[in-house]
């Protein structure tokens, strides 16, 4: 079973994170849910797939009642993100769900149509949540070619898909980063094979470095804090990536 | 009945309708080989005259059988496609209820919204699994109809049989065509009744 937890609360704005599922079937990969509720508005990033939306549905449950969930947000098309949304569709059929423009009619594979699919358009854009303004920032072609993180001012907290993502061994897997140069190490393969354009990569660092982060939170592994952020940035800059450091080719 | 989804009554079923649109094909191709066997006897007892005039109605006869087998299969078929949508209909919906459940379960006090949309799944579910129901039936029906034909077709192939002995100089082709059509009608029966014990196990 996943565990919900709190890892910012000002005042009724809070991110809750979903996280470590024990009781996932080991084929499928761990993945980090987050609720952000804002005066009763609830937004949940990167649903998950179906075989785990009992999991989450259950964790949230605990936190607020998984019915009262408003939007969801995509940062992009894969399986592990979205697939479950016919099920949450099937418990509030008035649900949103945010996703690139570029997915939009490919995701109904899962569920969902036109009414229920709101299509962001490539340069990003705002959303009122609660009080408040959310923004979807750009991060195309990391990996997907049409891939969104969503940047939370109030809280300084960027959801950040799969950039920072790492593959945990169950021993090391904590919720927040602890040793930065461990834990990079889990993350290393991830970024060189799924992070295929050295352009995106440096384009987007260039802009995360502008924006005031307190916590970087990915889809997979640990939340990087507070130093660990830039160090992050620093790390994923300089870190060679696409087809010239892929031996695919003897 | 329970009206409960469980996937394994489903893709069991599934497979049942798969095959029997594979033994439709069959019974479709026999069909039309009586069709162009039938005519070419058509065309033997007009040559053949007066000698093969009974011949010549009871080919006709067999050519028609094998227009309305082929009507009865492609309804059948139909009817078969049908099933598959909606038993994949089914599978997909058991599949949500199997994890909205899971979901229901995990939850300390499920809201009553959650369990009015565990009530709408099992409402929706028993809809469609009495439509899939009603297809079986019709199939049954169609297959019923598919067989009596058959029987009729085996015995004016024996007649046939009989009007070819009275063929003098072309007896001897028209009884091989006789023959032939026997054969071919026998081939058809086993299929049919295959088709008729395959959908009642379900
Ligand atoms: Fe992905
Ligand atoms: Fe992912």
């Amino acid at each position: 079973m996943k565990t919900a937890q709190t890892i910012y609360q000002e005042g009724s704005h809070r991110w809750v994170v979903i996280a470590r599922d024990p009781s996932k079937p080991d084929c499928v990969i761990d993945t980090n849910e987050y609720l952000i509720s804002r005066e009763g508005d609830n937004l949940l990033t990167d649903p998950g797939g179906s075989e785990i939306f009992p999991a989450v549905f259950a964790a949230l449950s605990t936190i607020v009642d998984p019915m009262s969930i408003r939007y969801l947000f995509a940062s992009h098309q894969d399986p592990d993100i979205i697939s479950s949304l016919g099920l949450w569709l099937e418990c509030n059929p008035d649900i949103r769900c945010y996703v690139s423009r570029l997915w939009s009619s490919f995701i109904p594979h899962f569920g969902g149509d036109e009414n229920s699919l709101v299509a962001i358009p490539d340069e990003g854009m705002s959303m009122p949540l609660g009080s408040g303004q959310i923004e979807y920032v750009p991060a195309h072609f990391l990996h997907s070619s049409g891939n969104f993180h969503l940047y939370d001012p109030d809280a300084r907290i960027l959801f950040s898909g799969d950039v920072g993502a790492a593959l945990m061994p169950p021993e090391e897997d904590e919720l927040f980063v602890r040793d930065f140069d461990k834990h990079i190490r889990h993350a290393e393969g991830f970024h060189r094979r799924w992070m295929g354009s050295t352009e995106a990569k440096l384009d987007w660092c260039e802009r995360a470095s502008r924006m005031k982060i307190d916590m970087l939170c990915p889809q997979h592994g640990s939340i990087y804090q507070g130093d660990d952020v830039m160090r992050f940035i620093n790390w994923f800059a300089e870190l060679p990536v696409g087809l010239s450091t892929f031996r695919h080719r003897r | 009945m329970s009206n409960k989804p469980t996937h394994k009554t489903s893709s069991g079923e599934l497979a049942g309708f798969v095959r029997l649109n594979e033994g439709i094909k069959g019974v479709v191709l026999i069909a039309f080989q009586i069709n162009i066997m039938a005519l070419n006897a058509i065309l033997l007892a007009h040559r053949a005259g007066e000698v093969a005039l009974g011949f010549g109605v009871i080919s006709k006869e067999l050519r028609s059988l094998s227009v309305e087998l082929t009507g009865l299969m492609q309804e059948l078929s139909n009817d078969a496609y049908l099933a598959v949508n909606l038993i994949s209909d089914l599978l997909r919906q058991e599949r949500r209820y199997r994890l909205l459940k899971k979901a229901t379960d995990l939850v300390v006090n499920p809201s009553p919204a959650l369990r009015d949309v565990m009530v709408r799944r099992e409402e929706e579910f028993s809809l469609i699994t009495h439509r899939v129901r009603d297809v079986r039936l019709r199939l049954l029906d169609r297959l019923e109809d598919a067989r009596k034909l058959c029987q009729f077709g085996t015995a004016i192939s024996r007649s046939a049989k009989i009007e070819a002995a009275y063929g003098r100089e072309y007896g001897r082709a028209l009884a091989e065509v006789s023959q032939e059509f026997d054969q071919k009608i026998q081939n058809i029966l086993p299929s049919i009744e295959a088709l008729c014990t395959g959908m009642q196990r379900r």
